[in-house]
């Protein structure tokens, strides 16, 4: 009589709903991780500077001062222009004189991020748009497919002058 | 008389059940493949912030060696955030030093600090950031924006 109670078959679990349960932990994290890809503008600060550093001389006619005030107004070399004026602007000093020029960024700290921020866009915009036009022509395709080197190449050939610390006109020497 | 019946004779066979024992097991795997892919943000958040749009964006690569650095509004002030606490200004080359001693020789050299911050920020502000920054070598900085198309 034993026996025989111990051929019995153990009934199995039903796993039917584990698929379920699993389905549901995963759209949960499907929903609630944020797959936040952070993107921004990459930038490069110079160096604090040292004491007993000497400033450097620049001609002025190489320098574009960008300038934001108080009122998030944009001016660049004293002329009130728009952003897509700005990215022209620069787009033109950067092309004549692809290595020496500079742009001089100055923000009055009571001027918006947002303005600083359209500000740099804007700038970026124009070196962006260079490098696309020489990637074209001397590549054949855009920057955006270029290998490493080649961007390596088309970032030496119109590098990115950008300066944030104050400049002091002096007169002609 | 017999070939007759079986020509109505249905046939009792039923189709076999599909074995869907392993499929937990499936899903699991891409429950597992989606943890370990979600890259969870482990500091909370404690400022109100809008990152502004730009098309200029790029993704920002290496998570390791990221710090990041939240200004936005806590109540009627603007407040500066560094990973999980806010921080004064001037604290920030002191936390990025014992950041940086933390982090392998060559997330050091890609050390990154992402800016996120609000639209409304005045850039005094963000300019005592950079400066304390720039202080503390942490030269790489990500102006955090949202992409928009041109």
């Amino acid at each position: 009589m034993f026996r025989k109670r111990y051929r019995q078959q153990i009934p199995e679990l039903n796993t039917t709903s584990t698929a379920d349960i699993s389905f549901m932990l995963l759209i949960f994290f499907l929903v609630t991780s944020s797959m936040d890809t952070e993107k921004g503008l990459l930038r490069q600060m110079a160096p604090p500077p040292l004491e007993h550093e000497q400033p450097k001389d620049i001609n002025r006619n190489n320098v574009m001062q960008v300038k934001l005030d108080a009122n998030n107004q944009l001016t660049c070399d004293g002329k009130v222009v728009t952003y897509r004026q700005l990215t022209e602007e620069v787009r033109s000093l950067a092309f004549v004189n692809r290595t020496g020029h500079v742009v001089s960024i100055q923000a009055d700290p009571a001027t918006t991020y947002e303005a600083y921020f359209q500000m740099q866009d804007a700038i970026v915009s124009a070196y962006h748009d260079l490098r696309e036009e020489y990637a074209k022509k001397h590549y054949g395709h855009s920057y955006a497919a270029c290998t490493n080197d080649e961007k390596t190449a088309l970032n030496e050939y119109y590098p990115q002058r950008i300066s944030e610390s104050p400049i002091q006109e002096g007169g002609a020497q | 008389m017999r070939p007759m019946k079986s020509m109505f004779h249905q046939s009792h066979r039923s189709v076999p059940s599909l074995n869907v024992a392993s499929m937990p097991d499936l899903i699991f795997t891409v429950l597992f493949f989606f943890m370990i892919v979600t890259h969870m943000r482990s500091d909370e958040v404690k400022v109100r912030l809008q990152v502004p749009q730009g098309v200029e964006v790029q993704k920002l690569a290496n998570k390791q060696a990221v710090v990041n650095i939240y200004i936005g509004r806590e109540g009627s002030r603007w407040a500066v955030q560094l990973n999980g606490d806010i921080v004064n200004p001037n604290d920030i080359p002191a936390h990025i030093e014992h950041i940086r001693g933390g982090l392998s020789a060559e997330n050091q050299a890609r050390l990154t600090v992402s800016l996120r911050v609000d639209r409304k920020a005045p850039m005094g502000l963000v300019s005592e950031v950079k400066r304390n920054l720039q202080q503390a070598y942490a030269l790489k900085i990500n102006y955090s924006a949202t992409e928009i198309k041109k």
